[in-house]
């Protein structure tokens, strides 16, 4: 039997209110920050979270929805380098990025 | 310049009060995200990738300061202190919230502003020269008719759902500074034998995914029936547009497809009809209209003028600010300064708000209270003394922005790119601010002369890549950004399509490239006076491209 292939997705959009990147996180919860998305490594999980974002849509909370790749490894990084500028900012306005992981309080 | 009467304000409040309830109506969800897109899109309103982005309209370019100053508070309140000057010479906004776009735009209309029309498949924003009005070489001030298009087209019941977007833009000279050619329709004001002022009429120009040089539909059409021919051609467009086929929408493929005769005659056919429908001006609303472009009262000043003559003299960057940034004015003693938003290094087209604040206060102090915005993404103080020049440079000295470039090679177009937008492929500002870092020398610049590079983040061309002397293109090759170049594109009355050169170069190889390119130039020039597109013209791609990929 052959082996499925490798899955690394998360789940991400922009908030209807004001735009901003969101990320959807292990807690159930929609973050900003990229470091915080969970990580579907099943098709299932994929599927899940495809789900989630859909009925996100649909109740008005969120637009522009996608499962994007991830890059495996310790740190949670989108794949493309586009969904990377978009967890982090443009990269020629580095005073306006946004960090991955929140603030420390 | 132009003063809303009551039927504008009425329906641009309008028309802020019936989107505030769109967006009221989509927040509380009473509106999908299907039914409320087109809405916004109307509106100017976009999601990009960090945020919404409010395009606003500035209709042919011409702001007032009071204006400026107005999109400056905005930049401040609603965004992150700037904004980003476009090809289309129009601001946008890039860090928008959806619930404060009602009170953002009861704020632009307070000063006679808006974002209608700036997206959707309808007649956008009109451009011109930037130097209409002051340009001693034009027929007639290309914003008159610019105005009377506007106000034909805002709203135009007929053409509100076209198959595509389409663009206007308006010459008023035969030096063409507006690319009218690279436009869905391109006009340029001419006079007939008998000396009758008309309209020189180009059909089906574009750029994207197919460019187009646009060919000439009509040579003349009187100014009294400039509306009732324009809605032909919208019409039999609305009627035969390939609306299938978002690729195949633009009038440029219609115009092609009939072929340019045939496309002219079925104008012809469809004009009478217009024509007795009413539409063209009635000659006191013109009358009414051409008043507000009455060139202003300037002041008689003999030339030259001593103390700029002095200060030329005694100021060597002052003289070459001059040379590359003062344009002639109709008026003597008088000079149209560009100011150049492209510092060395800089993002071409930002301008923070303070600034457009300082931009304002100078426009107030010293060019009658008016600003342009230059479709190179560049500002344009009109209406300057020759004797205030010095002062004026020193300030923009102040703010950054008094880099005496225009028209040389650090004067790039970029669009916004993946550094924002949802469609870009590859970045463009980053590629920008490189070539102008490597080409900062402004001896060198100089000594290469005139020659403009145009960058696009993907195959759209917001960028105007295809009508740069140096175009540059945005691909995305299996994940990574790669740039493709183009040469001999020209978006004046020369116009012309670059020709590709070959595969494109990574992004740390481009700045190289380009390099290599403008060398190449400057060893098979004839003489220093013989630019880049006229060597080009004369040697084609071939030494180009073998400079770059060597002989094959």
């Amino acid at each position: 039997m052959a082996q499925a292939k490798p899955v690394n997705k998360m789940l991400t959009a922009n908030r209807l209110r004001n735009g901003e990147t969101l990320y959807y996180t292990a807690a159930g919860a929609w973050s900003q920050y990229v470091a915080e998305a969970k990580v579907a490594t099943t098709a299932e999980d994929a599927e899940a979270l495809a789900k989630i974002g859909a009925a996100a849509y649909a109740a008005n909370l969120v637009i522009d929805v996608a499962v994007i790749d991830v890059t495996p490894g310790a740190e949670v990084r989108p794949a493309h380098i586009r969904e990377v500028i978009r967890a982090t900012g443009p990269t020629v306005r580095t005073d306006l990025n946004k960090p991955v992981t929140p603030p420390q309080r | 310049m132009y003063i809303y009467d009551k039927f504008d304000h009425a329906i641009t409040n309008e028309r802020v009060a019936e989107f505030s309830q769109q967006v009221t109506r989509r927040l509380k969800g009473e509106l999908s995200e299907d039914q409320f897109r087109p809405l916004r899109l109307m509106n100017g309103l976009y999601l990009q990738l960090h945020a919404y982005m409010l395009r606003v309209a500035i209709p042919y370019g011409t702001l007032s300061s009071v204006q400026l100053r107005k999109l400056a508070d905005i930049a401040r309140k609603y965004d992150r202190d700037y904004g980003h000057f476009t090809t289309r010479q129009n601001i946008q906004y890039n860090w928008i919230k959806l619930d404060q776009v009602p009170e953002l735009l009861a704020e632009l209309a307070s000063v006679e502003m808006h974002a209608n029309q700036t997206s959707g498949n309808c007649i956008r924003n009109v451009t011109a020269d930037q130097f209409a009005g002051v340009a001693g070489d034009e027929v007639e001030d290309p914003r008159i008719i610019s105005e009377v298009i506007r106000q034909w087209s805002t709203f135009h019941p007929e053409f509100s759902f076209l198959p595509r977007k389409f663009k206007f833009a308006v010459t008023g000279a035969a030096k063409d500074r507006a690319a009218i050619q690279f436009h869905d329709i391109g006009i340029q004001v001419v006079k007939n034998d008998a000396g009758e002022v008309g309209y020189a009429i180009y059909v089906g120009g574009g750029m994207g995914r197919t460019p187009v040089v646009a060919p000439l539909i009509k040579p003349f059409v009187a100014r009294s029936e400039l509306l009732s021919y324009l809605e032909a051609c919208l019409r039999v467009y609305n009627m035969h547009g390939r609306r299938d086929n978002i690729y195949k929408a633009r009038i440029k493929i219609l115009v092609r497809e009939l072929g340019p005769a045939e496309y002219a005659r079925q104008v012809e056919e469809m004009w009478p009809l217009t024509r007795a429908a009413g539409v063209d001006i009635d000659p006191a609303e013109e009358a009414r209209i051409r008043a507000f472009f009455a060139p202003p009262a300037y002041e008689t000043i003999a030339e030259p003028v001593a103390s700029f003559v002095d200060a030329k003299a005694k100021n060597r960057a002052f003289a070459r600010w001059v040379q590359t940034n003062v344009h002639v004015h109709k008026a003597p003693g008088y000079g149209a300064v560009t100011i150049s938003l492209k510092p060395i290094g800089g993002i071409p087209g930002d301008a923070s708000t303070v600034q457009m604040h300082a931009i304002a206060d100078l426009s107030d102090k010293y060019s009658l209270g008016e600003v342009r915005v230059t479709h190179v993404q560049n500002l344009v103080l009109p209406n300057v003394k020759q004797a205030d020049l010095f002062a004026v440079w020193q300030r923009l000295g102040e703010i950054g922005f008094a880099e005496a470039n225009v028209g040389l090679v650090t004067d790039i177009i970029a669009c916004p790119g993946l550094d924002y937008c949802s469609l870009a492929n590859a970045r463009s500002i980053p590629v920008a601010q490189q070539l102008s870092t490597r080409f900062a020398d402004l001896d060198r610049q100089h000594n290469i002369g005139p020659l403009q590079i145009k960058i696009s983040g993907c195959i759209n061309a917001c960028g105007h890549h295809h009508a740069g002397h140096i175009g540059i293109l945005g691909v995305d090759k299996a994940g990574q950004e790669f740039y493709q170049i183009t040469l001999g594109g020209a978006g004046d009355e020369t116009a012309s399509i670059g020709t590709l050169l070959g595969p494109g170069f990574a992004g740390d190889d481009i700045v190289g490239a380009v390099d290599k390119v403008v060398n190449t130039y400057l060893e098979l020039r004839q003489a220093p006076s013989e630019t880049f597109i006229e060597a080009y013209r004369r040697v084609g791609a071939t030494p180009f491209k073998e400079s770059l990929y060597g002989r094959r």
